[in-house]
């Protein structure tokens, strides 16, 4: 701000110096995964650990020979993005009423489901899919993705709503146009970045949700992330397989997350905080 | 609600105010469908005895009777309790340093930012996988790291003292980050003035910190306080992946405990209580955090 004197250069330099230092805290255990994931066998659990090494990809190529990775890779794909694609049809409409009307109390309900454990849900839903046998289908998974989806996407739309002027919804009306023309006509179309922010976020969410796949899911449709008991089950004789599905399974979510990383944090706090 | 009730289109076919409700009934019917309707039901569920033929008979409250009564209960409840204050502290602790650092960076490059977003957009479960490898007792990094600088090698997860500080700090290193930039929107949102009022005055540096910058900070640092409340005090998928609530129960926080009642021991009944329970004090800890929050808005 002011001349810098000699104490603020050294200060400056002080907090880069500690800025660095946490950077590499932060980043170093997921360095060390990557890294681990292209080492050799005998490297991986080699002690002392080794820094430097001949890259390989036995690891990556150990996982798919030894696990049907690619099968779990499957199905998470068809859950998240329908659980996804379901997010975004039942939350967008939901996101501009609540826009339109002020009326924002059904969204709040919605937040039951960001703060109660998961457990609290799978319990009757357990009970329900078990009386319908939809336990193990693609469907029990997605629809109870969907409960993370929804209002992830009805959050995350609701301030680009409101961001449209309200004198274009009035003239929109005063031409004739219905509620529901307003939507799909004008609304939808002034929110495409939004809509793909939430969409992302909701992926995000979906893929990385543990709990649910984990009871309603079995070895047919298992996902990824419910599958990485048996990844751990089998790392304890290959720690470099483990390492490598562990990188693989964090991929999406994390180029995703740069991606949207402008709306991340208004994103991720459903509205409560302003990125 | 004005435009809602315009004269022109209440002549048409479909009411304006008809239209709206049928744009929001997917979600609601979804939501009642999804989320109230199981809630009530765990509710019920919790209110029931199984038999052995699979039959539900009303229990009153005896199974909130038996949780009181169950030693496992309070161990979670306690367990819950001590992770959760354990990693706050720490995190909003980390996460306001590391703001406050970001903060006073000259410039702040792009790709910091993305670096630490990276650990809390990464699955918990695959922190988990990788915290087990580099935290293991006799193979893993960390251990060759404390034992070279003359430290002591410690069992972290597998240790039943030291397994809940373990799981603290892997939550800390995940979202301390999250933490630090929620802290840093409510920085770059402090009006400029105060500080140049404080300079004019000749406060020095930790002056302005503790009495300005701290104390104007209060309502975001409350906001981060609830938002990771919710998700400390419902701790699973680490737990879960790395230990099971292991060992001998040591890391069995009330999530994990009423889970396993559920889906290992198919308690239903009992597993619902224990799960009402913890929803009770995650919804009263938000209320009253909330509370907090709007005392120290300004």
């Amino acid at each position: 701000m002011s001349d810098a004197a000699p104490s603020d250069r050294s200060l400056q330099i002080l907090n880069t110096v500690l800025l660095v230092l946490a950077g590499c805290v932060v980043m170093v255990p997921t360095l060390w995964m990557v890294a681990s994931s292209f080492k050799q066998s005998f490297e991986v659990t080699a002690y002392p650990p080794t820094i430097i090494f001949t890259p390989t990809l036995d690891n990556y190529v150990a996982l798919s020979e030894t696990t049907p990775f690619l099968h779990y890779a499957f199905n998470s794909m068809i859950v998240t993005m329908a659980s996804t694609a379901l997010g975004l049809i039942l939350g967008a409409p939901a996101a501009f009423v609540a826009s339109w009307t002020r009326i924002t109390w059904p969204a709040i309900v919605t937040l039951v489901a960001r703060m109660a454990p998961g457990t609290l849900f799978l319990l009757p839903w357990y009970v329900m899919f078990r009386q319908v046998d939809m336990i193990g289908s693609y469907w029990s998974l997605i629809l109870t993705h969907a409960v993370i989806t929804m209002p992830i996407v009805i959050w995350v739309l609701i301030p680009f709503f409101d961001n449209i002027p309200r004198s274009v919804y009035e003239a929109a009306q005063v031409d004739g146009c219905s509620p529901a023309r307003v939507f799909w006509r004008i609304a939808l179309p002034l929110v495409t970045a939004g809509l793909a922010v939430s969409a992302i976020l909701a992926f995000v969410f979906s893929w990385n949700y543990f709990l649910f796949a984990l009871v309603l899911s079995n070895s047919d449709t298992k996902t990824l992330i419910a599958a990485s008991f048996n990844f751990i089950g089998e790392g304890s004789t290959n720690w470099g397989a483990l390492m490598a599905a562990a990188t693989l399974i964090a991929l999406p979510p994390l180029i995703l997350a740069v991606i949207v990383q402008r709306w991340l944090i208004s994103g991720l706090t459903l509205g409560a905080v302003k990125g | 609600m004005t435009t809602a009730s315009n004269p022109r289109s209440a002549s048409g076919a479909i009411s304006p105010r008809l239209q709206l409700a049928s744009l929001s009934a997917p979600s609601v019917i979804f939501t009642v469908a999804m989320i109230a309707f199981p809630f009530g039901y765990t509710i019920w569920l919790s209110l029931q005895t199984f038999t052995a033929t699979g039959m539900t008979r009303f229990a009153g409250a005896d199974n909130y009777v038996r949780m009181i009564s169950d030693e496992q209960f309070w161990n979670g409840l306690t367990i819950t309790f001590y992770l959760y204050f354990l990693s706050l502290v720490l995190q909003l602790v980390f996460g306001t340093v590391l703001a406050l650092l970001m903060f006073r960076a000259k410039k702040l490059p792009g790709i910091v930012r993305s670096l630490f977003i990276s650990p809390f957009m990464m699955p918990p479960v695959v922190a988990g996988m990788m915290w087990l490898v580099i935290l293991d007792p006799s193979l893993g990094a960390a251990n060759y790291i404390l034992t070279s600088f003359g430290l002591p090698p410690s069992n972290w997860l597998a240790s039943p003292a030291f397994v809940v500080p373990t799981l603290a700090l892997i939550d800390t290193w995940q979202w301390s980050p999250y933490v630090a930039l929620i802290v840093l929107g409510g920085l770059q949102a402090l009006p400029p003035s105060v500080y140049e009022a404080a300079e004019i005055d000749g406060a020095s540096g930790w002056q302005v910190l503790w009495r300005i910058t701290l104390p104007l900070l209060l309502p975001t640092l409350a906001t981060a306080t609830i938002l990771r409340s919710v998700d400390l005090l419902r701790f699973f998928d680490l737990i879960y992946i790395t230990t099971q609530g292991g060992p001998a129960n040591a890391s069995t926080t009330l999530n994990i405990y009423g889970f396993r009642m559920g889906f290992e021991f198919f308690q239903l009944g009992y597993a619902s209580s224990l799960m009402v329970t913890l929803s009770i004090i995650v919804l009263g800890a938000v209320i009253v955090l909330n509370r907090v929050r709007n005392a120290v808005a300004w």
